[in-house]
C-alpha cells in the first residue's frame, strides 16, 4: 500500500496544474505571487512547491531569482524559439521544446527559430498532428544521459 | 537542442566553440519525439516518462546508438 501524499506533493501537484494550464492558456507563465494569489496559499509555501517541482524535473528555475524560467516546454521569457498558435504568441528554450509546445496545447502552431550557426530566420509548421513544414537538422550536442546535468545549456 | 540550416552549419557552430559534434536529427524526427514527450504535460494526471518509457518513445523514432543511452 502506498503512502499518502504529503503536504508538499499535494501542494506541488496543484501547482503543477496552474502552472501548465495557465501558460497553455494565456501564453505566459505565472510565477510564485501569481500563483499565490491564485491558490490561495502563502508565497513562500508556493516557492517551496516550485522547488519541489524543479528537483523533480517538471520545470526550471532560473539560478539567481528562483522565478520560473521554464515550465517547459513554456519559457518564461522571451527567446529566439517562437511559436504561434491559436492566436498567441509563446516561447521555447529550444526547438524540442517549440515543437512541444504544439504538442503540449494539440493546436496547430507555426515555429520560427533561427539557424544556431548563422541565425538565418527558419520556420517549422505543425498541423493536424503532423509536421507539414520543415526544414534544416536538429543537433543535440549532449549525449541522452547528461542532459539534465546542465539543461539550459542542452 | 538548436535548428541549423544543414549540417555544414552544424559543424561550423561546433568548430567555432571546439565542441565535439553531437548528433542530428531531422526536424520530423524531433517533433515525433517533442510529441510523445510534451503531448500530456498541461494535463493534470501528467507524470514523468519512465526510463523504460523515454527509451522507448527515443527507439521509435529510431534514435538507439549510444548517444541516446539514458542510463549513463
Amino acid at each position: 500500500m502506498s503512502e499518502p501524499p504529503s503536504d508538499i506533493e499535494t501542494l506541488a501537484r496543484d501547482v503543477r496544474i496552474y502552472v501548465f494550464r495557465e501558460a497553455a492558456a494565456s501564453a505566459r507563465v505565472p510565477q510564485a505571487p501569481d500563483i499565490s494569489r491564485a491558490l490561495g496559499r502563502p508565497e513562500s509555501d508556493v516557492r517551496a512547491a516550485l522547488h519541489h517541482l524543479a528537483a523533480g524535473k517538471v520545470l526550471i528555475l532560473a539560478p539567481n531569482d528562483g522565478n520560473i524560467w521554464a515550465a517547459n516546454p513554456f519559457c518564461a521569457v522571451p527567446s529566439g524559439f517562437r511559436v504561434s498558435a491559436g492566436g498567441k504568441r509563446y516561447w521555447g528554450i529550444c526547438i524540442w521544446d517549440a515543437l512541444g509546445i504544439a504538442a503540449a496545447l494539440g493546436t496547430d502552431a507555426v515555429i520560427a527559430a533561427p539557424c544556431g550557426d548563422c541565425g538565418d530566420a527558419m520556420t517549422l509548421e505543425v498541423r493536424g498532428e503532423n509536421l507539414v513544414r520543415s526544414e534544416g537538422v536538429v543537433h543535440f550536442a549532449v549525449p541522452a544521459h547528461h542532459w539534465w546535468d546542465n539543461i539550459g545549456f542542452t | 537542442m538548436l535548428l541549423f540550416r544543414d549540417e555544414g552549419h552544424v559543424d561550423r557552430w561546433c568548430e567555432a566553440r571546439d565542441l565535439t559534434r553531437g548528433a542530428t536529427i531531422t526536424p520530423e524526427q524531433a517533433w515525433r519525439l517533442a510529441y510523445g514527450w510534451y503531448k500530456d504535460k498541461v494535463q493534470p494526471q501528467w507524470r514523468r516518462h519512465t526510463v523504460d518509457e523515454a527509451e522507448a518513445l527515443l527507439s521509435s523514432v529510431g534514435l538507439n546508438d549510444a548517444f541516446w543511452n539514458l542510463r549513463g
